[in-house]
């Protein structure tokens, strides 16, 4: 009897261990791949839907031009929008699932590489004049790094760049290298410097800089320049600061590194076409020495900069804690700081290469919509239909939106600070890796910057093991990485 | 601490029923009806049972056991969630698992999480059980108020406390410096200072849970043994040690389990805090999970691992119970 009660209660803990464990992997256990539907021939829908972002890609500046896209088409644009995790479980289920519900879907480019096979390629749709009749898609009027960087993509290699050296982009000679267009690019945000304008516009500030340094105060140009100023405005009895860092662990201390790798010459991807790994190099040492200093040697940073990810990063330069500050987005200051924020690109060192990430509209491979969704994509984001969003901070893809908005049209000298300072960033920015398992790779490297920017590893040391982990990481993967 | 006569007998003896027992019914029925029905008795004593729990165990199979056997089967495989390559590997994803010694570490700090925060909720559920137990008006309105921590969403109270811990502007740095105590602690910085934050707030949230399971427990506790005790000299502790403690031993056994489980599951404190941070000091097994199975995809190799904590705790839990509710069955007591 007592066997048997012991039997039972075992059994059904093991069978409650089972269950917990099953709840804990709800998310492991998803779909299976199946096959796409059709193109119903162009015939026109009564309505369309997109998967869309929230803040991340300003998703309130594309709502508002729904009303006017209404007007155009005749038809109605249903846009559902999810906070970023929740929207890439979204987007990789519905193409697992093989759904045809979503027409256009908005992707994100670390889940590009994944995401290829799944959309339409557009090369032949930007080719048809019949399908161009609702806005003009003027590929070329694209910023080309932007571009190439965010929608072309050779599919049967999808880790590899298209060369982005051809300063306007054709599909002829992107066909011609074996690649295609995969969307069209919506929002472009770029790493950029904020600083507040008022204090290095501020005669006693000006005077103090001058006697402390023996040089004038100027927005830092190059990372010495930005160590000497941040240095100067480092007050922590009036809880001021030179400047924020994002060295917590996520993307953003990754970004940050990126950022400060191609400034000191080195590939900002990180890892390179051929799987190379390149963060672990001089260069890579180098810069990582400098985050380093900056918060354990010239300790110009706020307490928790070692755990700071962009939100918090923004939350002190907002709140003036800090002078300056580098970010992806514009910046306001709270109701109780009074002052004004300028804009400038980050410094430069040997080289210039301020990260950027980079949202495009895609077809669903799957969607009997594919004509319909074109041209409504084509339209999202026409030169036009961007100038509009920009009232609503949309960070635009187009050379000519940028043209536009900084000239003399624009009245704010802030907005069009802000828009020069992101259009000149775009221009020379670098992306990220692509790699299918990109935020695992990016993961290992943001351990590492964090291990040195708390002084708990050098940066030698730091990257090395990072290197051990990503090549692991890559491997697993599926990946052949090169022996060094 | 040694029975009196009187406990030994008040505990061995016979509990009155008013089921009669089978030798008595067999005198009740007549034999031509016993014969008449013995068979068919017989076929729905053994069916009926199964019929009334297939909807559960329907319900169970298509909820637990089908997931648990799909995780087995993709653990053996190579798949991506939108890979058409995916082929049967075998246990090259455990391998992979098992010599990867950052999961292996992952493990070590998960279970090292488990075992300092249950352990503390554990004691201070019970130091908060045994005075609020008794039932008085400001007594249930403490056990409501207790309420609150368990029932805000893991993830928001994360969020609240990373901005109470901001060394900036949080509450928390505000008030130590008005006690004189360190200000600007970075807490989330420092592996000590940020392991204290994730376990305070898991001590935070959880306590009260095990405290309602054990308040519970010691209010459905018969009087009689405790009346005993006291009548034998027995002093507060010693009837708390040998008298209520014992008897208790149920409700420590679920209690225990239960957040066993639960904070195994843990997520949301670790990604919103620190992720994993500084360094990979807080990298606890799930957020590895999350990255493989929900940014990746890589369901295979997360299959493998999610296996691997799974067969853990599956393990463990059967350990547990028997550890803790050796003395729970009323037959052993």
């Amino acid at each position: 009897m007592l066997h048997n009660i012991r039997t039972a209660r075992r059994a059904r803990a093991v069978v409650s261990g089972l269950g917990a464990g099953s709840l804990l992997l709800a998310g492991v256990v998803a779909c299976t791949p199946s096959t796409g539907g059709s193109d119903a021939g162009g015939s026109k829908p009564k309505t369309l839907h997109m998967l869309y972002a929230t803040a991340e890609a300003n998703a309130a500046a594309v709502q508002s031009l729904l009303p006017a896209f209404k007007q155009k088409f005749g038809i109605d644009l249903q846009v559902d929008t999810q906070p970023y995790d929740a929207l890439q479980q979204k987007v990789f289920s519905e193409f697992a699932s093989g759904s045809s519900y979503y027409d256009i879907v908005i992707v994100d480019t670390p889940w590009a590489p994944a995401l290829v096979a799944q959309l339409e390629p557009l090369s032949k749709y930007i080719d048809d004049t019949k399908l161009n009749d609702m806005a003009k898609v003027d590929i070329g009027d694209f910023i080309p790094k932007v571009f190439y960087d965010t929608a072309v993509y050779d599919k049967s290699a999808p880790n590899k760049h298209f060369a982005d050296s051809s300063p306007n982009p054709s599909t002829a000679a992107i066909a011609k290298a074996g690649f295609d267009v995969y969307g069209l690019p919506i929002q472009a945000n770029a790493q950029v410097m904020a600083y507040r304008k008022d204090m290095f516009n501020d005669p006693k500030e000006k005077a103090g800089h001058q006697a402390a340094t023996g040089q004038a105060l100027d927005v830092p140009k190059t990372w010495d320049e930005f160590t000497k100023v941040a240095k100067y405005f480092t007050r922590p009895d009036k809880k001021l600061y030179g400047t924020t860092v994002m060295a917590g662990v996520g993307d953003w201390a990754t970004d940050d590194f990126k950022s400060l790798l191609a400034a000191w010459g080195g590939n900002g991807h990180l890892v390179g076409d051929d799987l190379k790994l390149e963060f672990n190099t001089p260069q890579g040492v180098a810069a990582l020495q400098y985050y380093s200093d900056l918060i354990n040697k010239e300790k110009v940073v706020p307490p928790g900069s070692t755990s700071a990810s962009w939100d918090e990063a923004a939350s002190l330069f907002n709140s003036g804690a800090t002078a300056m500050t580098m970010n992806y987005h514009a910046l306001a200051l709270d109701s109780g700081v009074k002052g004004e924020i300028g804009y400038a690109t980050v410094p430069k060192g040997q080289a210039q290469g301020p990260h950027f990430g980079t949202w495009m509209l895609g077809i669903n491979k799957n969607s009997v919509n594919k004509d319909w969704a074109y041209r409504a994509i084509t339209w999202l984001t026409a030169a036009d239909q961007q100038v509009t969003m920009t009232k609503l901070q949309l960070h635009p893809t187009r050379t000519s939106v940028y043209a536009q908005v900084t000239g003399s049209g624009e009245a704010d000298p802030s907005v069009k600070n802000f828009y020069q300072v992101l259009g000149d960033s775009l221009a020379v920015g670098v992306g990220r890796a692509r790699l299918t398992n990109y935020t695992e790779v990016s993961n290992a490297i943001a351990k590492a910057v964090n291990l040195a920017a708390t002084g708990s590893k050098t940066p030698q040391a730091a990257l090395d093991d990072a290197a051990i982990e990503v090549r692991r990481l890559l491997t697993e993967a599926g990946y052949k990485v090169p022996s060094s | 601490m040694t029975r009196t006569p009187h406990e030994a007998e008040s505990v061995r003896r016979p509990v009155p029923s008013a089921i009669p027992s089978s030798a008595d019914s067999s005198r009740s029925v007549p034999p031509a009806r016993r014969a008449g029905r013995g068979r068919p008795h017989r076929w729905s004593t053994k069916l009926a049972p199964w019929a009334l729990m297939s909807p559960a165990m329907l319900v169970l199979m298509l909820m637990t056991i089908a997931p648990a056997i799909y995780l087995v089967w993709s653990s053996l495989r190579n798949d991506t969630l939108l890979g058409s390559g995916g082929r049967f590997v075998g246990l090259q994803n455990y391998q992979d698992a098992l010599t990867n010694p950052n999961v292996l570490r992952s493990l070590l700090i998960t279970g090292g999480f488990v075992l300092a925060a249950v352990t503390v909720e554990m004691l201070l559920g019970l130091l908060l059980a045994v005075p609020l137990a008794t039932q008085s008006r400001s007594n249930n309105l403490a056990a409501a108020l207790m309420l609150l921590p368990f029932a805000v969403a893991p993830a928001v109270s994360a969020m609240m406390f990373k901005e109470l811990l901001n060394p900036n502007y949080g509450w928390i740095d505000h008030y130590m410096g008005v006690l004189g105590l360190p200000a600007h602690v970075e807490w989330l910085s420092n592996t000590n200072t940020a392991w204290i934050a994730l376990i305070g707030l898991d001590v935070w949230q959880w306590t009260p849970f095990v405290a309602l399971i054990l308040m519970a427990g010691i209010q459905s506790l018969p009087k009689e043994p405790l009346e005993a005790a006291a009548i034998d000299g027995a002093s507060t502790w010693q009837t708390f040690r040998h008298v209520t403690l014992p008897m208790l031993a149920p409700f420590l056994a679920i209690a225990l389990t239960l957040r066993t489980i639960q904070a195994f599951k843990t997520f949301d404190a670790f990604k919103i805090l620190t992720g994993g941070g500084p360094g990979a000091s807080t990298e606890i097994i799930n957020l590895g999970i999350y990255r493989v199975a929900l940014q990746s995809f890589r369901i295979g190799a997360a299959s493998a691992l999610a296996m691997v904590l799974l067969i853990l705790l599956s393990l463990l839990v059967p350990i547990l119970l028997r550890a803790v509710g050796r003395n729970a069955d009323p037959e052993q007591a």
